[in-house]
């Protein structure tokens, strides 16, 4: 398949907005959390979690235009605006310029308060407004009205694969010539709802195994060209779907391999029959928490390593992920980590190939490969 | 690219209101109006009761959504009429492609309702949800390997998802591809739709003066698509061939489609380039005709203008709206009358819009043409087209 260059990114996660903080937090090697409130029975709990602000969106969008819009869109048209302004196509024309959000569980909190509408006031009572903006694609729909994206639009919901997914897409797009370019997005947005879904244990809400993780919340957005565009930060090689019954993905022995550990024990247990035994692993989970969107954040962890050839290293031998008791401190700092077994975790002098490596508990993966400009 | 356009479609499923099979959809869209009725499967408190399209006789397993279990009664249907088992699948590349715009969600009513209250509910609804995803539904029930994807890209999913499975074929992503759409009814769509005020307390009059808006429905279609090599090792001839697709947004409203459809004709001008093939070579178009003033009045009017005197009609006087089913059950309708060489009556005309540019099919008409156009619009703005040709088979 076609290779795509990664041409621009826009973050906004827990660790801050942009860029340059997210390179500060790989650096650093830890997010402060923050938390979120539940309402439990008669009680409310307060659970830890790294929360994205929308911030400095008005640099990019009039505020008055953004009064009906819902956090989740907002931190959609964040990531999004910066991506371009990234790639320095701000204000640039977009009608060749496919748009492909990728979202785990879409705009819960809009969702749950359309429910609330007819819940509280009864089914007459029903917000059309909650409710137009409660649809899956309503983020791509803001960002297409406000940046006048014109192209072709299209939002998917593969849990946690729902970046790989978007991304296939995304390369069909481009080798069709359907698009010169594709800005690909993954949002996930913490709510009250999946605050208390996380604290009931409900499963099949994230990895099995994986209560102790610390929710997060943000939007990550890679700006996509042909491959023949020289690359601001990398290449996206392949990018590869399957189930691991029909074989395990070959991941190349001179690669980083960044997993997405958010503490899911059943899906850690199947890396050592993935990893070759001198692996070079990271996880970055740690600096923007627990979503199913969190592929794209890897992704533009991986970029940004590519791009200086250097892994950001794990912080000694702690681990990245905090245990049930850490997990209910929410001020504890969060570190870069090295749950990865068998492998050793960055420590590579010079980085030119990177693999993104999801799975899920039901035993299907998503793989994608990356390469340093100029890398053969 | 691997392959060229065409793509060959070998299998088709269907369940909806007017039936629980091709066979019998088949025989309902060329027989008399089905009406719509109040919903049985729950109650609501408007005063008004606004009709929908059930499906009667289909019970879905406690384990699964009600969507999700209708993508995958179609999907059983779409592979035994592709005449393939689960053994032939094991070894194939087979990617799944599905749209819905409520099978992704995190939406359960009476479990909102419990913990607003401040009880502690069931987690069972939700869970039941997180293990429903309709694309890996299917691709867990029949094992299968290959791209995965659920399009949620409200009432063009299952146009869009068709597109796009077609493109994974072309690029060689996998052998075959099991795609549709598929959504059930429920109260969150139900008072949303309500809500906008462009449903109809009456059963729907697509293209009609007095259109009031849409009815709901449910259901799910899906087609088998397959690459040539497959095709040819198994000597299995096409029932049609998807020939283009295009997609566009309107970037003007999350709701209304642009007023101009511009979007709209940016996506039927890029379908028709992908088969280098003029408006006029066009037997018919499926239209999305929701019977809303907005969508028919759009619509129309770009029909008059790239496809004067072709036929069109809307389907879903005989299904409801379907959402993210829509456009795979009107994919699968668009063969059937391409086979049978007619399309039906558009259900719910009467009577003529002096609003409107032109007007549906008022009877069962005739279609000598081998290629059909069909067209989704969706809230987001979101325009997807695809084209339609005749198969091999007899």
């Amino acid at each position: 398949m076609m290779r795509m260059a990664v041409k621009g990114i826009g973050v906004a996660g827990g660790f801050g907005t942009g860029v340059a903080d997210f390179a500060a937090a790989l650096e650093r090697g830890a997010v402060p959390a923050g938390s979120l409130r539940v309402a439990t029975g008669d009680s409310e709990r307060e659970l830890p979690a790294l929360r994205a602000k929308a911030e400095g969106l008005d640099e990019f969008i009039p505020k008055r235009a953004l009064r009906r819009v819902d956090n989740y869109s907002k931190l959609g048209l964040l990531g999004a605006s910066l991506a371009l302004r990234d790639a320095g196509w701000s204000g640039a024309d977009l009608d060749r310029v496919g748009l492909i959000i990728a979202s785990g569980y879409g705009a819960t909190a809009t969702t749950f308060a359309f429910l609330d509408s007819i819940i509280a006031d009864g089914d007459i009572c029903a917000s059309p407004t909650h409710f137009a903006n409660s649809v899956h694609n309503a983020a791509a729909a803001n960002i297409s009205m406000l940046l006048g994206a014109r192209g072709p639009s299209l939002t998917v919901s593969q849990y946690e694969l729902s970046v790989p997914s978007a991304l296939i897409t995304a390369q069909c797009w481009l080798a069709e010539g359907r698009v010169d370019a594709v800005l690909v997005g993954a949002i996930d947005e913490v709510s009250e709802l999946v605050g208390y879904l996380k604290l009931r244990g409900c499963s099949g809400f994230g990895p099995a195994g994986a209560e102790s993780a610390i929710l997060g919340e943000g939007a990550a957005f890679l700006l996509l060209t042909r491959a023949e565009d020289a690359p601001a930060y990398c290449h996206i090689d392949a990018v590869e779907m399957g189930a691991l019954f029909a074989g395990t993905p070959a991941l190349p022995p001179d690669a980083l391999i960044i997993c997405d550990a958010d503490a899911g024990r059943e899906i850690a247990s199947r890396w050592p029959s993935l990893l070759h035994e001198s692996a070079s692993t990271a996880c970055y989970t740690a600096l923007y928490g627990s979503m199913p969107a969190g592929a794209a954040f890897d992704l533009a962890a991986a970029a940004l390593v590519l791009q200086r050839g250097e892994a950001y290293t794990a912080a000694d031998d702690a681990a990245a992920l905090p245990s049930r008791a850490e997990a209910a401190d929410p001020g504890e700092q969060r570190r870069v980590g090295t749950p990865c077994p068998p492998g050793k975790s960055g420590g590579v002098d010079t980085v030119s190939r990177a693999c993104a490596l999801r799975l899920t508990s039901a035993g299907e993966f998503g793989l994608v490969s990356l390469s340093r400009a100029g890398a053969k | 690219m691997t392959h060229p356009w065409p793509v060959a479609i070998t299998g088709l499923g269907c369940i909806c209101a007017a039936g629980n099979s091709l066979t019998e959809c088949v025989h309902t869209l060329y027989g008399a109006r089905l009406l719509p009725a109040a919903p049985t499967r729950f109650s609501s408190s408007h005063p008004v009761s606004y009709p929908v399209f059930e499906i009667p006789s289909f019970e879905e397993p406690p384990e699964l959504l009600r969507t999700s279990a209708l993508a995958l009664h179609a999907a059983r249907e779409a592979l035994a009429d592709a005449g393939l088992s689960s053994e032939q699948l094991k070894g194939l590349r087979v990617g799944v492609c599905v749209g819905t715009t409520v099978g992704c969600a995190l939406n359960n009513e009476d479990f909102c309702r419990e913990y607003r209250q401040g009880g502690d509910p069931d987690l069972e609804p939700m869970e039941r949800i997180l293990r429903s995803n309709p694309a890996a539904v299917i691709a867990r029930e029949f094992g299968l390997n290959g791209p995965c994807q659920t399009v949620v890209n409200a009432c063009a999913s299952g146009t869009d998802a068709v597109g796009l499975a077609a493109s994974w074929i072309r690029a060689g992503l996998c052998d075959l591809a099991l795609a549709g759409g598929a959504d059930e009814l429920g109260r969150i769509t139900y008072n949303g739709f309500i809500s906008l005020m462009i449903t109809d307390p009456a059963p729907c009059k697509p293209f009609d003066r007095d259109r009031k808006g849409l009815n709901l429905g449910e259901g799910a279609g899906m087609l088998v698509l397959e690459s040539d090599p497959l095709r040819l090792c198994r000597n299995k001839r096409s029932r049609a061939y998807l020939v283009g697709y295009g997609s566009a947004c309107d970037a003007h409203h999350l709701t209304a489609p642009a007023p101009d459809g511009a979007g709209l004709r940016r996506a039927i001008n890029e379908a028709l380039s992908c088969c280098n093939t003029p408006a006029s070579a066009i037997g018919f178009v499926n239209a999305h005709g929701t019977g809303t003033p907005d969508n028919d009045r759009v619509e129309s009017s770009v029909l008059a203008d790239l496809f004067p005197s072709i036929p069109y009609l809307s389907t879903k006087g005989f299904t409801g709206h379907t959402l993210g089913a829509a456009g795979a059950i009107e994919a699968v309708f668009t063969i059937a009358s391409l086979e049978r060489g007619s399309i039906p009556a558009s259900a719910g005309f009467a009577t003529a819009d002096p609003g409107l540019a032109g007007t549906p099919a008022r009877c069962e008409t005739a279609i000598p043409e081998r290629l059909a156009l069909s067209e989704s619009l969706a809230f987001g703005g979101n325009n997807s087209v695809i084209i339609l040709a005749s198969g091999d088979a007899a």
